[in-house]
């Protein structure tokens, strides 16, 4: 099949950008899309121009690390699916499809489709973890948790840290991936000593990397991969409430 | 006494001031609609025997005003709606402010199908319910209550809704009400931490049929009184 690529193209974050057109025949429907990009890039290698450069690294939807918006859509048109999951047969013979990095105020571009989202990395280091050793997997299956908790903490415990719901959210709240994280301790029995102090914690870094604030318009939770609910972003509120008014300072 | 200023900073501290002046507002909504739904009572239920004998619907509504300027407890959540209102304003300003910050580049192609356009334009409808507000009370509050010239509130407000773009302007305000107050309760309850499934379930229908109620009554007074 036949695609015509619209591709941002940026030397680093202080230089301008600019969308650069580029066509490709010969692909195989079975291709994932950056397959595609790897084979625009063998060309452009042959050529002797600098290469497309974008984010990824699984390749098989687990890590997070591909990015990309595909005409508008985070990781393209198949909602709930990361980039690298995402294949040509979903897109029709000679389109034209216009690619462009994540964007937002706390994911700067680095060069071309890549962004810097460690804002995200830093939001866990605030408060995404538990400082007590649970030793090893004797041990955390003698701790015990409810079948239904330990569903919904694991549901939580998905989110692969991509920023899809950033990269679509009007306001670049991240608030659905914070959610993610504050919901999977905040349900477990290791989560709850440092509780209140995380979900305040990792809601202030939040802030403070640039994120904006949520309005629920809930269009995270349909492109977000591993299909993070909407409603965790209540909880995490509720818990951000219960914690600001029970801490002690 | 740092981090209880929590509850009304930071991106979620916000929202919370922001869900609690919005319900509030639209409690007093209700309210307001009750009153003014004396404007559309058909002539022939009057005289009201078992209610201090009202003669007639004009009476009746300027009694029903006159009660609401001299009653003390009214003035206070009077004062405390006003309150409400501008701490929705500044903090909605306040958000959509930061909230632009925190937007990168703009995107070549964007995609609204994922969202509501009643969820993404908020702030729109809010700034249109805004001017109206601000229209409404210049041409009944501040008349009425404040400068006092118009003593008869009945008369005012029926010559206003014989205008017939005063009619249109009425309903534009209205519809966007609709609009805020579908969203509006749902996101609030979302902003409070209300998180249980089905709880959230029913306030999404709640939301959207008590928004659509509330539209509606208020949008039928000024037609009715077009054509009385
Ligand atoms: C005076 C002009 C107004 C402006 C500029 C305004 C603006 C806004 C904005 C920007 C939001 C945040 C968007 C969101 O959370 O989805 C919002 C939310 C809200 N508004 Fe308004 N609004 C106004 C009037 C009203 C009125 C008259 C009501 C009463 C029906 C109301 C009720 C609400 C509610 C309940 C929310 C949800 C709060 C939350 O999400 O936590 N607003 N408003
Ligand atoms: S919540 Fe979903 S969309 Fe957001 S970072 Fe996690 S996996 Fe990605
Ligand atoms: S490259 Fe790992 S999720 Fe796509």
């Amino acid at each position: 099949m036949k695609l015509t690529l619209k591709i941002w193209r940026q030397d680093n974050a202080k230089t301008k950008g600019k969308l650069v057109s580029y066509d490709l025949s010969d692909l195989s429907s079975d291709m994932s899309f950056l397959e595609m990009l790897d084979v625009l890039n063998e060309q452009l290698a042959v050529k002797g121009e600098r290469v497309v450069e974008f984010d990824h690294d699984c390749r098989e939807g687990i890590c997070g690390q591909c990015s990309l918006v595909i005409n508008g859509q985070a990781h393209g048109p198949e909602g709930h699916y990361t980039t690298c999951q995402t294949h040509l047969r979903s897109f029709k013979d000679g389109e034209t499809l216009y690619v462009e990095p994540f964007r937002a105020n706390a994911f700067p571009v680095i060069r071309d489709l890549k962004v810097d989202r460690t804002s995200m990395d830093r939001i866990i280091q605030s408060g995404g973890y538990i400082s007590s050793f649970t030793g090893m997997a004797p041990e955390a299956n003698s701790t015990p948790i409810h079948h239904d908790i330990a569903e919904s903490a694991f549901d939580s415990a998905a989110c692969i840290g991509c920023g899809a719901c950033v990269a679509t959210c009007k306001n670049s709240s991240a608030a659905l991936f914070v959610s993610a994280k504050v919901g999977h301790l905040a349900k477990l029995p290791q989560g709850q000593v440092e509780r209140m102090e995380r979900v305040i914690a990792m809601v202030t870094t939040h802030d403070d990397e640039g994120f904006g604030s949520c309005t629920h318009t809930g269009a995270c939770a349909m492109v977000c991969p591993q299909e993070v609910q909407l409603l965790d972003i209540a909880r995490m509120n509720f818990e951000y409430n219960r914690a600001v008014c029970l801490v002690k300072d | 006494m740092a981090i209880k200023k929590g509850l009304f900073k930071t991106s979620v501290g916000r929202k919370n001031l922001m869900a609690v002046t919005g319900l509030f507002i639209v409690f007093f909504l209700i309210i307001h609609l009750i009153g003014n739904l004396i404007l559309i009572i058909p002539d022939s239920f009057f005289p009201i025997e078992f209610w201090n004998n009202v003669a007639n619907q004009h009476d009746m509504y300027n009694a029903y005003s006159h009660f609401l300027v001299h009653f003390w407890p009214i003035t206070i959540v009077a004062w405390v709606l006003y309150a409400a209102i501008a701490l929705h304003i500044i903090d909605a300003l306040l958000i959509t402010l930061n909230n632009w910050k925190a937007k990168g580049e703009k995107y070549a192609v964007i995609d609204n199908s994922t969202s509501t356009w009643i969820s993404r334009n908020m702030g729109l409808i809010g700034t249109i319910i805004g001017i109206f507000i601000v229209m409404h009370m210049v041409q009944f509050w501040l008349q009425y209550k404040v400068l006092k010239i118009e003593h008869d509130l009945y008369n005012l407000v029926l010559e206003t809704f014989k205008i017939w773009w005063m009619v249109v302007i009425y309903e534009i305000g209205i519809i966007a009400l609709g609009f805020h107050i579908v969203h509006g309760i749902e996101s609030a309850h979302r902003s409070l931490g209300i998180y249980p499934k089905k709880i959230m379930h029913i306030i999404k229908y709640i939301a959207l049929y008590f928004g659509l109620v509330m539209a509606l009554l208020y949008a039928i007074i000024p037609i009715i009184l077009y054509f009385k």
